[in-house]
């Protein structure tokens, strides 16, 4: 079950508008290390987590992502609201504004839909985690990559923030990582898929 | 199970580790949101990013002084509501943490009293402020106050 809080869990308030920097920031929406698929890929792996701690993290994670992705559709409705057509034309956003206008639609800075492709529930408590550790360290590279190429300040505040979160997530992902193999013999952590083979991680228990 | 002959060191080949955080004595919370973590020790930034300038204080509080002390009181909610984030995801991997406890129950007090207040100057931002802000309400309406989406965030 979740509610609405009428309010972005970090402030966005852009002043100049810019529709290039919108084409490069949506792929944080819908691109293939973006905040749509972050919060899919934690969501859908919880329910079969061996770990009640964990299913737990992922719950919550899953949760911030969702803030994150009101984020980044609010800096890119913001980036082109007032938006005129001669704007409309410049290289990059042009295509998105003949399909989209300035609509909100995920994809990926090079035009790619977003896709379920671009995350992974493999059923496996190993596999997944490092999956997980792995999708944070590419969201990371990604607000690496736009705090390099934009200066706008108000552009670059949120965007600071979110590539913390990054960081922050990584650590607890680690740590549940640590909690998954607590329960398990730490010399052959790959006897048995701790999701699958359920009998098994509870004997170790 | 059947290589613990092979070695004797307490690692596991073929596995990652990560060390658990420690508690260490958060940042006031207005410097939190700005950084993106209440803890110092998981703070790394980025060469390219800005370095502590406060954002939240130089676009907001701007308008008429109406919506000045709206922006106020929406920043105060939104650093105890992210310190409480933050605190979220720390006692989900440390729920004895008696550090982290004390601050959640003292935070999430704070938050309650904010959201009242700000639902009963403004508008509420949750379902349930409306009843502890603004108890007599005559409607339910989200054409009061800003969408979050358009700036009127701060």
């Amino acid at each position: 079950m979740w509610s609405y809080e009428k309010r972005l869990q970090f402030p966005v308030k852009i002043k100049n508008t810019c529709p290039k920097t919108a084409q490069l920031i949506i792929s944080q929406y819908g691109g293939p290390d973006g905040e749509l698929s972050a919060s899919m890929r934690y969501l859908a792996q919880r329910y079969s987590m061996p770990v009640k701690k964990v299913g737990g993290l992922l719950t919550d994670i899953g949760t911030e992502e969702i803030n994150h992705m009101e984020i980044i559709c609010a800096m890119v409705y913001q980036l082109t609201k007032n938006l005129t057509p001669e704007q409309a034309k410049t290289a990059g956003f042009d295509a998105y504004y003949i399909d989209h206008t300035t609509g909100l639609w995920p994809q990926a800075a090079a035009g790619v839909p977003f896709t379920a492709l671009e995350f992974q529930s493999k059923g496996d408590a190993m596999a997944d985690l490092f999956e997980d550790l792995a999708a944070e360290q590419k969201a990371r590279t990604v607000y690496d990559n736009l705090l390099r190429v934009i200066d706008d300040p108000d552009v670059k505040a949120p965007l600071k923030f979110l590539r913390a979160r990054e960081i922050v997530h990584f650590q607890r992902f680690g740590e549940a990582l640590e909690m998954t193999k607590e329960k398990m013999d730490n010399k052959n952590l790959y006897f048995f898929n701790a999701e699958f083979d359920k009998n098994m991680y509870k004997q170790t228990l | 199970m059947n290589n613990d002959k092979c070695c004797s060191c307490p690692e596991s080949l073929a596995m990652a580790t990560v060390p658990k955080q420690e508690w260490c004595e958060p940042y006031d919370f207005e410097t939190a949101l700005m950084e993106g973590t209440i803890f110092p020790c998981l703070n790394m930034p980025f060469f390219k990013a800005d370095k502590g300038e406060s954002n939240l204080k130089t676009t907001a509080l701007s308008g008429t002084p109406a919506e000045a002390d709206r922006e106020a009181k929406m920043i105060e909610l939104s650093t105890i509501s992210f310190a409480i984030n933050d605190l979220t995801l720390y006692l989900d991997t440390h729920p004895d943490c008696k550090e982290g406890l004390t601050l959640f129950k003292e935070l999430l007090n704070k938050r309650l009293d904010l959201l009242a207040e700000f639902a009963g100057k403004f508008y509420p931002l949750t379902q349930i402020s409306m009843i502890t802000g603004k108890p007599d309400s005559c409607c339910y309406d989200w054409g009061e106050g800003p969408m979050p989406w358009e700036g009127g965030n701060i």
